[in-house]
């Protein structure tokens, strides 16, 4: 063992100048970590969200003059049920989404890290596969594969003797058509964080645990569960904050429709910013928008204090 | 992993470990309880299998569509194997669109993007899951609360920002907004979380500063975090469609994304079938990616089991 | 140890305080920049057009290189957007007036004009026209009036147009054939098309009637035919300048005043309810499929497979099913049907002249080389879309794609008077996604009368929001 210097010795005995000095010296050495990402950040998405929610006190449209209005677009809001609408559709398909995304990217995750060599690496591109193709390009493929007269999967249904479902052209045929459609673009991200979370867990843990006795489940829920629950907060909560603000596949599939049963909350901002060009309104959408992803994210933060283990 | 000191301890605990497993084995029984194990695993690999096949099916239809006419793949029953290949219309997506041109560009766009984001979020996650300092939970979760507003609600004021900056219409205008971003940041955070602090302990104590506990010990173990980034990076700016719309206007400087879209032709009028073809190549390049990365991934990790 | 940690806390404090605050004013500042007059070098000249990048390039040969060599002190660029549809399209040039870097010359549609021309962003060519009045003789000469009436608002033309496209009735030949039916006459009515229609009403594969939901090719060519509109029909006054000049003795340009004015909403008139709910009925009685709510892009391919045997299509149709594999003995197309009347719907477009531009008489020279029938050549190759130039409708030009009965295309100007373009006023964005709304919400309630009573109150409260 090296001598011990006086710095460090000086650590070890608690000192307070010691430490002080420490301290600052760890300061300044995040600090010099995190300055790229608080730069990047910082200026390039910062401030034009401050931007943006500064312009839901004014009417701004491009082509006409920019007027201030106070809080008259919160309080059209209120009154604005469509927009309603859109938050409840969106929060609907949400809690479908992450639930699903979570629960078969996990079982798939583990099923295959069951697996060895080369079927693994095939099995993992197999489920990663949808993530590289964007929602608009699948989305022509997928609109025909819904279609309910003349669709691939009806047409299977059929086959099978189950009843033909309208899935693009009802209501909640609709909101589940987008639910399937982004959960199985979306399982190559739980898959592979989760995929990558298993592979971190030590081996003599669970053959310990084996050796002792347990059987496989319940090795899984006492010490697998609790090793990569980092992991399951990590994709719940980006999963929550990803479909909150759900926009492409609404977009491309359903146009928010039939009706607005697919409307989303940033398909409502779109079309209010782009389409009508109320810049100001759709800026005090996005606010409360933030408003309830911010919560819900804190939200799951606090529960998460009893079930997350870190290490 | 090289063989450090501080490994030395944990390594010999792991061989230890692993001779106790084998030797503590029940001797082997067969029927019963061997039988029905075999016969799980059986079920699990059959549906898996299916699973699998499931997923895949849309990208299959969709390899299969670009290889005919739009006419020949709209039928029932569904032909799930093209009879006579139509290669002409991949060559009609070389024709249409220069595509080794939009190509380039999505390389070097995404690749910065992707090796940019890495590095920066392999040093601000660290430093948020490990490191001390006044601030540290707000900081964080104002970075984590960007990730909270839409870009479409934001596009113009960043476009004005990106334009003063003088980047309007060039490739640095859109890898410099999002070099730095918060959803890599919370990814790594919560993998150096994952991590045991006493590696970190063990080094200091053997003399190492704070940037060589960083260095030489947490982020060499980011490896399948970073890949795990990396290949999730690229997916998303591969086919990012939005930001490079409204901020590229020589064609020559387009991405793949907005090719495609050409591909549609005028009122949309282009063959289907071409448009896929185009899909699918597009697509070629993630895939090789993401099986380079793959291997990273596999690698897995088995954190030393420090006892005590 | 307390005072210096408070201290160091309120540090904190008023740093973060200023961080705020300057990145508000940073906010703010980005968008007070919003709006300022272009920051563009005066010598070159932007072209936005909503085409394929194969346009743009053809459009660079065929135009641009003549052009550059009157001109070549300009630099002139063509920027081709192509978005999913006009709503990427208009996101994309909206966001570039608002960073003043506006082109000069843009692609607008009868979906965008009277948007542009109203809010002060399109600049009136009227002097331009009358200044070369000569050169633009024959360009008038051979096209429509009903296409440069649809370009025209509050009596002031802003758009010099270069295609079009009519709602006709597309059918599906081979399933004509199969099931023993002939190609209608030119007058046939609504029972001919039901009687027409039953034909498939047993068939598995195949389906009589399919559409998509938007306001061009929809069930508004139905509401078309049987006399009613969305809106108010009318006339804003002037345009004699136009039509006196160019059209002096021309019976089509009757009657032509200033462009249209879209009026009090009539969504829920008896005539308009019963286009949409015999949408419904037919969809009940197993003759229709659901509609298409996305581009049209499933329905042209469901057409091209022969799985729909009518649907509505425009000249751009023969350069979509072609692409789609269709040779041209595979589908035709005739006139729509008529109701109480025989009505058609059109939609056209061209290029319009940016207010904010300051080189307006190089854009406004380019914009002429536009209309040459090379040029449009270039834009609509592959009959991607109709020419506004009667001349150019050759049976050369339909040879390669079909149809047959491709005279029909600027037949349905030259023979029916009534001709009209879709309603689009200026809050058009607002009443195109209402529409949609409310008619997929129809479909799937399968009663027309709540949702177009719906549609009633959407359209009202466009107008008195229009109004203030």
């Amino acid at each position: 063992m090296a001598l011990a210097l006086p710095r460090r010795h000086a650590r070890t005995a608690g000192a307070k100048t010691g430490t002080d000095l420490h301290r600052r010296r760890e300061t300044r050495f995040a600090w010099l970590l995190i300055l790229p990402t608080i730069l990047g950040v910082g200026l390039f998405t910062a401030v034009p969200i401050v931007g943006s929610f500064v312009l839901s006190l004014f009417n701004y449209s491009i082509i006409s003059p920019t007027k201030w209005v106070g809080l008259a677009n919160y309080s059209a809001l209120l009154h604005d049920s469509n927009a309603q609408h859109a938050f409840v559709v969106t929060i609907i398909l949400t809690v479908g989404i992450a639930i699903a995304q979570v629960v078969v990217g996990l079982a798939l995750a583990v099923a295959v890290q069951r697996r060895t060599g080369w079927a693994r690496s095939l099995y993992r591109a197999a489920f990663f596969v949808p993530l590289l193709v964007s929602g608009a390009s699948v989305s022509i493929v997928m609109s025909y594969i819904f279609d309910s007269q003349f669709g691939v999967l009806n047409y299977y249904l059929g086959l099978i003797g189950l009843p033909q479902v309208s899935w693009l052209d009802s209501t909640w045929g609709a909101i589940f058509t987008v639910m399937i459609v982004v959960t199985w673009q979306q399982l190559g991200f739980t898959f592979i964080v989760f995929s990558a979370a298993l592979g971190a867990v030590p081996r003599e843990l669970t053959e310990a645990a084996r050796v002792d006795g347990a059987g496989g489940w319940r090795v899984f829920r006492k010490i697998t569960l609790p090793m990569i629950s980092p992991s399951i907060l990590f994709t719940v909560t980006v999963g929550v904050i990803n479909q909150l603000q759900l926009f492409d596949q609404p977009y491309v599939l359903t146009h928010g429709g039939p009706g607005n049963a697919t409307q989303t909350v940033v398909l409502d901002i779109y079309e209010q910013a782009f389409q009508n060009l109320r810049f100001g309104y759709a800026s005090a959408i996005s606010v409360i928008l933030f408003i309830v992803v911010l919560v819900a994210t804190f939200l799951q933060f606090r529960i998460s204090r009893r079930w997350v283990f870190y290490s | 992993m090289s063989d450090q000191p501080a490994f030395a301890v944990t390594t010999g605990m792991r061989r230890r470990a692993a001779g106790q497993a084998a030797a503590a084995q029940p001797e082997r029984r067969l029927g019963g309880v061997q039988v029905r194990r075999t016969a799980g695993r059986v079920v699990e690999i059959i549906l898996l299998t299916a699973v699998a096949l499931l997923v895949v099916s849309p990208i299959y239809w969709t390899i299969v569509t670009s290889l005919r006419t739009p006419a020949q793949s709209f039928s029932n029953p569904p032909a799930w194997i093209p009879t006579h290949p139509l290669w002409s219309n991949y060559s009609a997506v070389f024709s249409n669109v220069p595509f080794w041109d939009f190509l380039l560009n999505s390389f070097l766009i995404t690749g910065c993007i992707v090796i940019g984001q890495m590095i920066t979020c392999c040093l601000s996650g660290y430093a948020f899951a490990r490191l001390r300092f006044r601030g540290r939970e707000p900081i964080f979760w104002a970075v984590l609360a960007t990730m909270m507003v839409p870009i479409q609600a934001t596009i113009i004021p960043v476009f004005l920002l990106v334009k003063e900056f003088g980047l309007f219409n060039s490739r640095t205008g859109l890898i410099l907004p999002v070099v730095a971003t918060a959803f890599g940041t919370f990814l790594m955070r919560q993998y150096f979380l994952q991590m045991p602090k006493e590696l970190g302990e063990a080094a200091t104590v053997d003399g190492a500063n704070q940037w060589q506990v960083f260095y030489r010990i947490y982020a060499r173990l980011a490896g399948p975090p970073l890949a795990t980034l990396g290949v999730l990076a690229f997916a998303a700016y591969w086919n990012e469609f939005f930001r490079p719309l409204i901020f590229l206007s020589t064609p020559t400087k387009f991405t793949l994304p907005l090719g495609l879209v050409t591909l549609q032709g005028y009122l949309g009028t282009g063959s289907v079938s071409v448009v896929l073809a185009g899909v699918v190549l597009s697509l070629i390049p993630t895939l090789i990616v993401f099986l380079f990365a793959q291997r990273r991934l596999v690698e897995g990790l088995t954190f030393g089991s420090v006892k005590g | 140890m307390r005072t210096t940690r408070s201290a160091g806390h309120e540090r904190l404090i008023s740093r973060r305080c200023f961080l705020v605050g300057a990145s508000a004013a940073a906010g703010l500042a980005s968008l007070g920049l919003a709006g300022c007059a272009t920051d563009r070098s005066p010598d070159s000249l932007v072209v936005a057009v909503n085409g394929t990048q194969a346009a743009a390039a053809a459009i660079k040969q065929a135009v641009g290189i003549p052009f550059l060599a009157k001109h070549p002190k300009v630099q002139l660029s063509i920027m081709a957007i192509n978005g999913t549809d006009w709503d990427d399209y208009f996101a994309k040039v909206l966001t570039l007036i608002a960073g003043g870097l506006a082109p000069d010359l843009t692609t607008v549609a009868t979906e965008g004009l009277q948007l542009f021309a109203s809010k002060g962003i399109a600049e009136p060519l009227n002097d331009y026209v009358m200044r070369d009045k000569a050169s633009l003789q024959g360009y008038f000469a051979d096209v429509h009036p009903v296409l440069v009436e649809s370009m025209m608002y509050q009596g002031d033309l802003y758009v010099l147009p270069t295609d079009f496209n009519c709602g006709n009735m597309f059918f599906d030949t081979v399933l004509l054939d199969k099931a023993g039916a002939s190609y209608p006459a030119d007058n046939w009515t609504k029972d001919d098309f039901y009687n027409l229609a039953d034909k498939w009403a047993t068939t598995q594969s195949a389906v009589a009637w399919d559409w998509v939901v938007r306001l061009w090719g929809s069930w508004t060519s139905w509401m078309y035919a049987n006399n009613a509109n969305l809106l108010t029909e009318g006339r804003w006054p002037g345009g004699s300048w136009m039509w006196d000049t160019f059209y002096p003795n021309d019976p089509a340009a009757q009657g032509r005043k200033g462009g249209w004015h879209w009026g009090a909403p009539t969504a829920n008139d008896p005539a308009v309810v019963d286009a949409l709910q015999y949408m419904v009925d037919l969809k009940n009685a197993r003759l229709s499929a659901s509609p298409d709510v996305g581009g049209g892009g499933t329905l042209q391919g469901l057409f091209a497979s022969n799985h729909i045997a009518m649907t509505i299509g425009g000249g751009f149709w023969a350069g979509g099913l072609h692409a789609a594999g269709m040779t041209p003995d595979q589908y035709d197309v005739q006139y729509f049907p008529a109701w109480s009347v025989q009505k058609h719907l059109l939609g056209d477009a061209g290029y319009a002249m940016l207010k904010t531009s300051p080189v307006k008489e190089i854009a406004w020279e380019f914009m002429k080389s536009l209309t040459e029938p090379d040029a449009l050549g270039a834009l609509i190759a592959g009959n991607t879309s109709t020419p506004t130039r009667r001349s150019m409708m050759t049976a050369s030009r339909y040879a390669p794609t079909g149809p047959a009965h491709w005279p029909v295309f600027y037949g349905t100007l030259d023979k029916f008077p009534n001709t009209t373009p879709i309603p689009a006023p200026p809050y058009y964005q607002e009443l195109a996604t209402a529409f949609a709304a409310r008619t997929t919400q129809a479909m799937a309630a399968g009663s027309a009368k709540p949702a177009l009573d719906g549609l009633q109150g959407d359209l009202e409260s466009f107008v008195s929001a229009a109004a203030t």
